[in-house]
This record gives structure tokens, sequence and C-alpha cells, in this order.
């Protein structure tokens, strides 16, 4: 069994954030938060911002101005601790290819501290749709459907109280969508929930957005 | 939430590259190929006989090195790079402590360092007719000598993995890191292979340890900031 840690509720705060990268200019005071209980939608055109938002509130990257604040019952979050509260699934992410799809989920959640075993992975695996006779092989063998079932499992193998989603149901076909749409589903009432997206049917599963433009 | 300790982390990222690189050979095919290739250039070129007995020493102290050196070289720089290449970095950069994933990588290029010493050295000593008077002085060298070396080898890997993984940066800046270590194993091996008596490796010993010291210590407080920012 995975040992989850108590449910906490974790607020991400962003004040006035932009982002230069050389002269251009990619966000410019943008403000807002994501809450929790609550799904925020950042959608806009292709190269509007919306994944480097995504990486600013996740800590990988900084602002060039503005403030990002990670709060825990009204108190700061250490930026040292804030990536155990945590989880995130994105394109210019992966798992490791030598591995298993078990392998990998067992290695990212004794970095997180918990004591998973392959049967509680495999219910996590077969929940995101990746069924048991799949779990042994190695995961460059996988389609990028496939992988991209095992990206979303390690973001969620900690049960992380802010969960950033960058595009989620890319590379997965209807049955994907709708394993994506119940584990959003899931973390809407336990976690802070932000997902980057132009897809239509990942919009609607919104409490709040903001349209970013070129 | 976190209950994992730092050595726990080190090791599930130890385990994880022993088990990649078991399965891929990427790093031991590219290490094993240069220091044989070199080490039978070597051979084939200068033999145990091409060499004045008085300059055996030095001469032969300082060829083992340099076959170790650049087959280390060819799979040490990759352990940042391939995170880098295969798109698992961040994915590692928000799962595990910086210092957790400098250790691993530590403990993963310091087993490649000493499988290549003990795959070389024997194989050098025979082709090269390379009589070491003090073998326990000769393995504390060469044991020290792979902590020091496989501590400056990850820090730069770090380094220019996160500069777009130029190789030339990493010749650059292992130049600096490595030349003086380089010099003190030379002179360990040197005093190791004319004398039996412990003594004797001694001083380069001294000088070893401090240079991994003082490059672990830096890592310690230089990686965090090389991995996150």
């Amino acid at each position: 069994m995975i040992c989850f840690a108590a449910v906490t509720r974790v607020r991400v705060s962003f004040e006035k954030v932009g982002k230069r990268f050389d002269t251009r200019t990619v966000l410019a005071q943008l403000s807002g938060a994501v809450e929790p209980g609550r799904v925020l939608v950042v959608a806009g055109p292709n190269g509007s911002g919306k994944s480097t938002l995504l990486n600013i509130l996740a800590g990988v990257i900084r602002p060039s101005r503005g403030e990002v604040r990670y709060r825990q019952n009204e108190e700061d979050i250490p930026r040292a601790r804030w990536f155990a509260h945590l989880g995130v699934a994105a394109p210019d992410m992966a798992v490791y290819d030598e591995l298993t799809a078990v392998e990998n989920l067992m290695f990212f959640a004794r970095l997180r501290g918990l004591e998973a075993r392959p049967d509680s992975i495999g219910a996590l695996l077969e929940e995101l749709g990746l069924g048991a006779r799949e779990h042994g092989r190695h995961v460059g063998t996988y389609s990028s459907g496939m992988k991209q079932r095992v990206k979303l499992a390690q973001a969620v193998i900690h049960e992380p109280a802010v969960l950033l989603l960058d595009e989620p149901s890319s590379n997965l076909d209807t049955a994907g969508h709708d394993a994506v749409a119940r584990l959003v589903d899931r973390f809407r009432s336990r976690a802070a929930v932000a997902v980057a997206t132009n897809d239509p049917r990942e919009m609607a599963w919104s409490d709040a957005r903001i349209e970013l433009a070129l | 939430m976190r209950a994992s300790s730092l050595l726990s982390e080190s090791l599930a990222v130890l385990g994880k590259e022993l088990t990649s690189e078991l399965r891929s050979r990427v790093a031991l095919n590219a290490v094993g190929l240069f220091a044989l290739t070199t080490l039978i250039a070597v051979a084939y070129q200068i033999g145990p006989y091409k060499i004045e007995e008085a300059d055996r020493p030095h001469l032969l102290s300082a060829l083992l090195w340099i076959i170790l050196f650049f087959g280390a070289t060819s799979g040490l720089a990759r352990v940042f790079v391939k995170e880098e290449d295969a798109r698992t970095a961040k994915t590692l950069r928000l799962a595990a402590r910086p210092l957790a994933v400098f250790f691993g990588k530590l403990g993963f290029n310091l087993i490649l360092l000493l499988g290549l010493e003990s795959l070389v050295v024997p194989l050098y000593c025979a082709l090269m007719s390379y009589t070491v008077e003090g073998v326990a002085g000769l393995v504390l060298v060469m044991a020290c000598g792979a902590v020091a070396m496989a501590a400056s080898s990850t820090m730069v890997a770090a380094i220019i993995a996160r500069a777009s993984g130029s190789g030339t940066l990493f010749a650059i800046l292992t130049v600096p890191l490595a030349l003086p270590l380089l010099v003190v194993l030379i002179q360990g091996t040197k005093a190791a292979a004319t004398s039996a008596a412990l003594a004797a490796v001694i001083p380069a010993l001294r000088a070893i340890v401090s240079l991994a010291g003082v490059t672990l210590v830096a890592a310690v407080y230089l990686f965090p900031v090389v991995w996150h920012d």
C-alpha cells in the first residue's frame, strides 16, 4: 500500500508575473491563483506562454518580474519543501525508457519517501488505463500514449497538494482522455489543479480560466 | 510529507543509474572501448622495452593515468547530459533533493571508475611489464583517486548539462580541476611503484584526499544552485 500523507491544502498565487526570453516577452503582468478544490485552466494559442506560466508556477524557471507565493495554512512554504507538495506532467518531461513502468514509479515513490508496492503501483497504472500486461515492459518499447499514462502516474503517485498538467491528454485516445478526466475529478476536491490546454474537452474541466494571447 | 533520508534517496538514484546502465550499456561501452583502445595503442607503440629503466616508474605512471583519465572522461561526462537529452532531468529535478541526485550520480561514476581501474591496471601491468613494489599503496592511490576524479567529473558534468551539453565546456572546466589531481595521482602511483613502504605514498594521498574533500565540499554548496537555476 502506498502510504499517502494527510491531505494538505496549498494555494499558489502569482502577482504581476512576467517572463522575457532575450528580447521576446512571453508573459506580462499576469496575476491569479491556483486554489485548493478548484481547477484553473490556462488557455491560449501556441507560443502564448501557457507552458512558461506552468513552469514558473512549478518553480523550475524564475519569472523575469513579479512574484509567486506558495502558501499552506497561511504560511509560506520554503522552496526546499515546495517540490514535495507538487505533481507535474508536461510535454518536456519524460520517464526512464530503460525501466519498466512499475520500476519507474517505484523509483519516483522512493525519492518521495513513499513505501510503494508493485501491486499498489499496478492499481494506479490501471486507473490510468495501462493494463497489467504492459507493466513489466520497458517504457522505451511503449507508444507515446502509454508513456503519457506513466508520466501522469508519476505526477500523482504522492497525492500532491498541487497538480500542474500541461496538455495532459496529448497522445491519448478517447479512453485515455476519459481516464485523465477521472483523475482531474479525483484531485479537484483534494488539491489545487492547473491545466494548460487548447483542447475544448479539457477546457470544460475549468472552475477558473486564464486566456493568454500572443 | 518527505520521510525519506538523503541516503535512501541517493541510493535510489544510484540504483536507477546502475539498472539503466546495465540495460543500455552506453557508458560501459564508451569507457571500456576508449580505455582498451588507448591501452593497446600505448602497449603496441611503446611496449615494455622502449623506455629506459631509470625512466620507467614516472613515465609508466603518467601513461597509466592518461589512459584512465581519457577512458573515464568519455563516460563520466554523460551522467547529466543523458538526463537532459532524454527529458528526464525535469522529472528528476521535481522529485529528488539536489544532493540526492549528486551523491547518486557520484556513486555511479565512482563505481564506473573503480571498474575501469580494475580492468585497466592489471592489463597495463601485464602489457607494459610495470612492476609495483607497494601494491597496498597503489590500491589506496587508485581508490582515493577514483573518489576525487568522480567528484570533480560529476560536478563538471552537471554544469555542462545545464549549458546545453557542450563537450568543449566539459574539457575547459575539467582542466583546472583535473590537472592538479592528475599530477598528484601520478606522483602517488610512481611512489607505490618504487617503494613497498606505505609511507611512500602518504604525501600524495594527503594531497589527493585534500583535493577530493575540497571538491566534495564545493559540490555540496554549488550543486543545488547548478541543478535548479
